[in-house]
């Protein structure tokens, strides 16, 4: 395959975009719908991708590479899945500050475990030895082909939400959000429900950790910081925290500028890029985040339009 | 507009308290020792303000939890329930649905979508299951039609507007869960009149068809025209129980808690 056309630095800016996007996309069912707002992204995501991580290169595996990666990713995902469902059961009766408080102590929690817990993780020198579960050539062109296969999870994930939005289930969630005692009045188990859909979303957080481990293929606790809540918040709120496509047009604008736009085309000095840009951005997302929440809470998107979307659904 | 599971009914269910007691700081707002509820087809619950009558309906519906005592639910079709050790969540599925006194609204959430979100079986309600929308809908919407049809309701595709409408949409919505036992709290507050009678038709429509209800209201004239039995609440205990008539003849109490023109 000839890929000159495309630049190393696009592959990882648009990797970037589609993970937070992704992200986005979950935190959107767990903030946008049911209103539990998830500062512990990371904590399921690291979770995911350190399970994957020391399950697939500590395990001395008697088949396939692939089968032996599957297995990994599906076991990263379900113990993120099990991660979410025990924080989920803690927090699902606190009331906002406390799920923040909780979330993000238990995202410091995985960090911290990440660094010390040396035997298993590698602590900070990292755990190296993961590969992609294929090999078509070059470096780049295998991670060509994982951009192209993250984005499809990452697109089913998205048609996955869109779904949610046009069930049942979704109308549940929505309820629970806007108003948890009278949905529990009209025979709602609202908590059983809260902790199930933070485990769903927790878990793919874990997939989404897992699969964004592959393609650093060295796994360090520097990418387990407090940045990747931030970005996927950041994208999700600024495109729309109540609109399926907020996570996406969010992603796009936010990442897609600074890790591609700024890091690539401006005409930056050189100095600047290993401290100077990443604080950058740093300031620059809070300052949208709050400009973005004093101008325009819900976003570029706006809010959920229920009586459009359920005219289209219902084919009225 | 009653569905046969009602009709075939013969026998009221009947919900006791025994023993219920509740304070708040100290202060006891709730001591009954023994009420039952549901010996009539529509009973009324009255009493000035502060004697206790929306935290009964609450401990009933054990969205706030007793001190002490039991209250059980009894029904021919389920045996006897105690309510009092199951969630909030466990009482509709049961046949015991409340109304809100204070207007409650889903507010992103359109007229439909309330509707569809209250017979929504939890079956459905699973994050696997993608492809229900139209299963629920099907199965509903005859029945949610005939509700927005007699209160004019116009475009389900809307969002509740007014509080009248919102406090609609709320009676309209434990309607819809077909229950065995009804409490409404200040259902005609808030509601232009003409909606007000409409309500009333349907209670006595769902009483004849064997639902037991029970009403709190402070409008008198909906408690003597539509009750078949009212109870007198004072002081957290109930001190008066007969027919509205009964009631009206104890002009003493009732004037000492009520004021004058209201008997």
């Amino acid at each position: 395959m000839n890929l000159d056309w495309l630049h190393a630095f696009l592959i990882s800016g648009l990797f970037s975009v589609v993970v937070i996007v992704g992200l986005g996309l979950l935190l959107h069912l767990q903030l946008g719908l049911t209103r539990i707002a998830n500062f512990g992204v990371v904590g399921f995501f690291g979770i995911g991708m350190y399970s994957f991580g020391v399950l697939f290169t500590k395990v001395d595996w008697p088949f396939g590479d692939l089968w032996a990666f599957l297995i990994s990713l599906a076991f990263g995902t379900l113990v993120a899945g099990i991660a979410g469902l025990l924080i989920g059961w803690l927090i699902a009766d606190l009331d906002e500050d406390g799920v923040l408080v909780g979330t993000l102590g238990f995202a410091t929690a995985v960090f911290i475990l990440a660094t010390t817990e040396q035997d298993l993780t590698g602590g900070a020198l990292g755990l190296g030895g993961l590969k992609f579960p294929y090999d078509i050539g070059s470096v780049k062109a295998n991670e060509f082909l994982w951009l192209v296969i993250v984005s499809i999870v990452v697109a089913l994930i998205l048609l996955y939400v869109q779904r949610i939005h046009r069930t049942p289930y979704g109308r549940l969630l929505i309820a629970i959000g806007a108003n948890e005692p009278l949905a529990r009045s009209l025979g709602k188990a609202t908590f059983r429900n809260k902790i199930w859909l933070f485990a769903v979303g927790s878990a793919g957080m874990g997939l989404i950790g897992a699969l964004f481990g592959v393609m650093k293929r060295f796994l360090s606790p520097e990418s387990l910081g407090i940045d990747v809540t931030l970005a996927a918040m950041v994208a999700l709120v600024i495109g729309g925290t109540a609109r399926v496509w907020g996570a996406v047009v969010g992603g796009f604008l936010v990442i897609g500028f600074f890790d591609i736009v700024v890091q690539s085309y401006l005409p930056l000095p050189k100095e600047w890029y290993g401290q100077a840009i990443p604080n950058l951005k740093q300031i620059v997302f809070g300052g949208v985040l709050i400009m973005v929440l004093l101008f325009r809470p819900l976003g570029i998107l706006g809010d959920m339009r229920r009586d459009k979307l359920m005219r289209r659904v219902h084919g009225e | 507009m009653v569905s046969e599971t009602q009709t075939a009914t013969l026998t009221r269910p009947q919900i006791h308290v025994q023993n219920a007691v509740k304070s708040f700081n100290g202060r006891v707002v709730v001591k009954i020792d023994d009420l039952v509820l549901g010996d009539q087809p529509i009973e009324g619950l009255i009493g000035p303000n502060g004697a206790g009558k929306t935290t009964l309906m609450r401990m009933i519906m054990h969205s706030t939890s007793l001190d002490t005592g039991t209250i059980s639910f009894r029904n021919e079709s389920v045996g006897d329930v105690v309510l009092s050790d199951l969630p909030t969540h466990w009482m509709a599925p049961h046949g015991v649905v409340k109304s809100n006194q204070v207007i409650m609204d889903f507010d992103k959430l359109t007229i439909l979508d309330s509707m569809l979100l209250s017979v929504s079986q939890a079956k459905y309600e699973h994050p696997h299951r993608i492809f229900d929308e139209k299963t629920v809908y099907n199965s509903s919407i005859e029945h949610i039609h005939e509700y927005m049809e007699f209160f004019e309701l116009g475009d389900p595709y809307r969002f509740a507007g007014s509080a009248g409408e919102k406090k609609l949409l709320d009676i309209i919505r434990c309607l819809l869960l077909q229950p065995r036992f009804l409490l409404l709290d200040e259902p005609t507050a808030g509601l232009p009149e003409e909606v007000t009678s409409k309500v009333v038709e349907i209670v006595r429509e769902l009483a004849t068809a064997g639902t037991a209800i029970v009403i709190v209201e402070h409008d008198l004239n909906v408690i003597w025209n539509l009750c078949d039995e009212v109870h007198f609440m004072a002081e957290g205990s109930v001190v008066l129980h007969g027919s509205p008539e009964e009631i009206r003849q104890h002009k003493t109490v009732v004037e000492k808690y009520l004021g004058e023109g209201h008997v």
